[in-house]
């Protein structure tokens, strides 16, 4: 099953600057890890934002798990496309603890449910003794981990997540692709990775595609 | 095509926080257009003798009023915000925030202030009197004239330059001025050469502050019988009630704004002022004694005339008068200005915090909203307020048959009659105080937050409560204590828009000063005072915040 189908999608700024995103078409299929390689400015954080709801093309059209979510009559809503996003620098929620961020996307859940998923999600990034702390009492490494278990307690049809490893040192970056792909295997979970680092991809992902030139390479 | 991605974009785009913004800025732009309607008009015969034979001096006493005013608090605030940050003597720290109280005593009440202190019974001719047996001549002491006015606006507003062009340097770089000192230039011909076309645009950004109070004064020029085109439209309306040529007065006062406004833009020549990044400050010299003893002179001397001097003589006035005034009728009177001050600003905070958030989301359309909802602010309050008076009784008069259906044949006047209309004028007049506090606080935040959030799940409405809220509380609350004082001290407005009997603390100390009933006056004038002075605490706590 294509859980994201792109065609011909068309964007830019404004309607007199050159398109960011020109034509692009692309499929992601049910539980891939694709990677999305490309120099800077080529338009990979702006196509995971056209994905989320978050910008919207000017032509071409998205479908996500089968539905479509935008095309030149329609606009899905963020909230309703069933996107989950893990943002370049986590944009964890300052005033709420780690607690209150991951439950911050379930309230389509019932209310009995969780607290459970909560914990669940805690543990899949092994984060439980650090429930009760706000975002600014966390490293790097942990905000990372928990802007990824709150992307992942809803459940999305597809994760998306722009540079994970920018904002971490060299030494953690090894340890913690590791551990990724691992979380991102046991969650199920169809994912998309933007990234600069050619070994993210090798390691994490099971395709690439390349942004800027016209490649699409198999791992 | 193109048909149908504007309509999927206003699909998209348009909710109830739309719609809501839509319809505060039409309630905001309505008065205004009224006023320019009123062009349209035949108008009557009061106007043709007006035009005839007094909006010449109208028309005139203004301008003489705005340049001279213009120019000389342009002095008086740059030099001492040049002062206070290159250079240091004794109480110089002080002086840094003390020169900005001024600002916390509103123009009318230090005009009623000096002219009683300087007249043929105040303190001073009196004490030249007794003390020194000297008889002045009572027309050097005169200030209910325009030079007078001028002394008083020039004084009780300079702070508005002084605040803005001492932040603009003391977020210069150091090396501007190092340059210049190795260059050989002394401090004079650095200050002419270096410091005026540096900060030229926040001069300019200070001086149009000030030049739009003065169009706004009513209280200062009337009391002493200037006669400006805010006296001209308040006499037509309160002599004649005639709504339409006060309208088309208030168009030609319109026309001085726009022309203020074209002047500004030229002389800050496209450069807007702006704090530059953060770079080395510059750091004070130390003066030497003489020189020292110059600087805290000078400071000391504004500080008393444009602050101390007045604020002790309001003291002993209210230890004379504080047990006649102090009573259940001034409570009432206190309590009426807190309560429709507090509803108008709970008002302006709600609309200004729905279009903030509305508006960022950059696009054209945002930009011309923002502009738009922040316009009273450089219309003088005569004209927002003669305008917001012929839109209320133009709805009266529609609303007739309403009110006689209800059985209220004898009323034909609700609306106009009703604190609404009031509270309608400071929306208008302050919602930029309000609004430019919140949109600082929601560039700080970004966009990312509110973003991470829809992708979460939760739609505008739930994200605004859950997430925006909760992160611009501290702007919310600093922009509603900056509006709620501006509409405390609001005179002008009150005046016009305020009910049969109706008064707030600026509208009885008005009236208390023209009836010569000084000493009554005091009392109220030092509350306005004290909830001036929270302002500019407030300011002072935002200051050191962004500082950290
Ligand atoms: N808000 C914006 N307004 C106008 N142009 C923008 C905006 N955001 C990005 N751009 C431009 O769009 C282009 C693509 O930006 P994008 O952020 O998608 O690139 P990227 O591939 O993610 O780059 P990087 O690897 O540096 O993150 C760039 O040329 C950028 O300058
Ligand atoms: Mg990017």
């Amino acid at each position: 099953m294509k859980i994201v189908d792109i065609q011909n999608l068309v964007f830019s700024f404004s309607s007199t600057s050159e398109p960011v995103i020109n034509g692009v078409s692309l499929s992601i299929m049910k539980d891939e890890i694709v990677g999305i390689l490309g120099p800077s400015g080529s338009g990979k954080s702006t196509l995971l934002r056209l994905i989320a709801g978050l910008e919207m093309p000017w032509q071409g059209s998205i479908h996500v798990a089968e539905k479509p979510v935008v095309s030149e009559k329609l606009f899905i809503q963020p909230e309703d496309r069933g996107v989950g996003m893990v943002f370049q620098d986590y944009a964890l929620f300052p005033h709420m603890t780690v607690n209150e961020n991951i439950m911050f996307g379930l309230s389509r859940l019932p209310r009995k449910e969780r607290k459970p998923r909560v914990m669940e999600m805690l543990e899949l990034v092994k984060m439980e003794e650090f429930s009760e702390r706000y975002p600014h009492e966390l490293s790097g490494g942990q905000q990372q981990r928990v802007s990824l278990a709150r992307a992942l307690a809803p459940k999305p049809n597809v994760l998306l997540m722009d540079e994970p490893f920018s904002n971490l040192d060299a030494d953690l970056k090894a340890e913690i692709r590791e551990d990724l792909r691992v979380i991102l295997k046991k969650a199920n979970i169809t994912c998309i990775i933007v990234t600069h680092d050619r070994q993210d991809v090798e390691s994490i992902c099971d395709r690439s595609i390349v942004f800027g030139q016209r490649e699409e390479v198999m791992n | 095509m193109k048909k149908k991605l504007i309509r999927r974009s206003i699909r998209k785009e348009f909710n109830g926080w739309w719609a809501i913004s839509l319809i505060g800025a039409t309630v905001i732009l309505l008065p205004i257009l009224f006023v320019f309607s009123s062009l349209f008009f035949k108008p009557n015969e009061n106007w043709f003798h007006i035009r005839e034979y007094l909006l010449g001096t109208y028309v005139k006493e203004t301008l003489l009023l705005v340049f001279s005013t213009g120019v000389l608090t342009a002095v008086l605030g740059v030099t001492l915000a040049w002062l206070v940050t290159a250079y240091d003597f004794p109480l110089k720290r002080f002086f840094r925030w003390g020169l900005i109280l001024p600002l916390a005593i509103p123009p009318y009440i230090a005009a009623y202030t000096y002219r009683t202190m300087l007249s043929y019974t105040g303190i001073v001719q009196a004490t030249l009197r007794n003390e020194f047996d000297y008889q002045m001549n009572p027309e050097w002491l005169n200030i209910s004239s325009l030079r007078g006015a001028i002394f008083i606006f020039t004084l009780f507003l300079y702070p508005y330059v002084f605040l803005i062009t001492r932040a603009f340097l003391e977020h210069q770089s150091a090396s501007f001025f190092e340059n210049a000192r190795l260059l050989g230039r002394k401090p004079f011909s650095i200050f002419i050469k270096v410091v005026l076309p540096l900060s030229r645009p926040a001069i300019v950004g200070g001086v149009v502050l000030v030049i739009y109070e003065v169009l706004s004064d009513y209280g200062v020029t009337s009391y002493f019988g200037i006669h400006t085109i805010t006296t001209a439209i308040f006499q037509t309306w309160f002599g004649m009630y005639d709504v339409n040529t006060a309208m088309r007065l208030a168009a030609w006062l319109m026309l001085i704004v726009v022309g203020m406004f074209i002047i500004e833009r030229l002389l800050r020549s496209r450069q807007r002022y702006h704090l530059p990044a953060k770079s080395r400050p510059l750091a004070a010299m130390k003066l030497k004694r003489f020189s020292a003893a110059a600087a805290f002179t000078y400071c000391f001397a504004v500080f008393s005339v444009g602050f101390l001097i007045p604020f002790v003589q309001l003291i002993a006035w209210t230890a004379l008068t504080f047990d006649e005034v102090w009573n259940d009728t001034f409570f009432t009177l206190v309590y009426q200005t807190l309560y429709v001050a507090f509803i108008s600003t709970l008002l302006i905070m709600i609309l200004a915090v729905i279009v903030a958030n509305v508006c960022r989301k950059q696009s054209a359309f945002s930009y011309f909203l923002a502009k738009w909802v922040t316009t009273g602010y450089s219309i003088p309050g005569a004209i927002v307020a003669i305008g917001v008076l012929a839109l209320f009784i133009g709805l009266d008069e529609r609303l007739a048959p309403l009110y006689a259906m209800m059985g209220m044949e004898d009323a034909p006047l609700i609306l106009s009659l009703s604190i609404v209309m009031l509270i309608v004028g400071y929306v208008i007049r302050f919602m930029a105080t309000g609004y430019n506090a919140i949109e600082v606080g929601f560039e700080k935040i970004g966009t990312k937050y509110t973003e991470a959030s829809r992708v979460l799940g939760q739609g505008v409405t739930k994200t605004f409560f859950k997430v925006d809220l909760p992160l611009v509380k501290g702007a919310i609350f600093s922009g509603f204590i900056l509006t709620f004082v501006e509409i405390c001290k609001e005179l002008p407005l009150a005046l016009l828009l305020r009910p049969f009997n109706f008064e707030t603390l600026s509208t009885k100390t008005y009236q208390f000063a023209k009836d010569e009933r000084i000493h009554e006056a005091s009392v109220s004038s030092l509350i306005i005072i004290a909830i001036s002075m929270l302002s500019i605490i407030v300011l002072q706590m935002i200051n050191k915040k962004v500082k950290e």
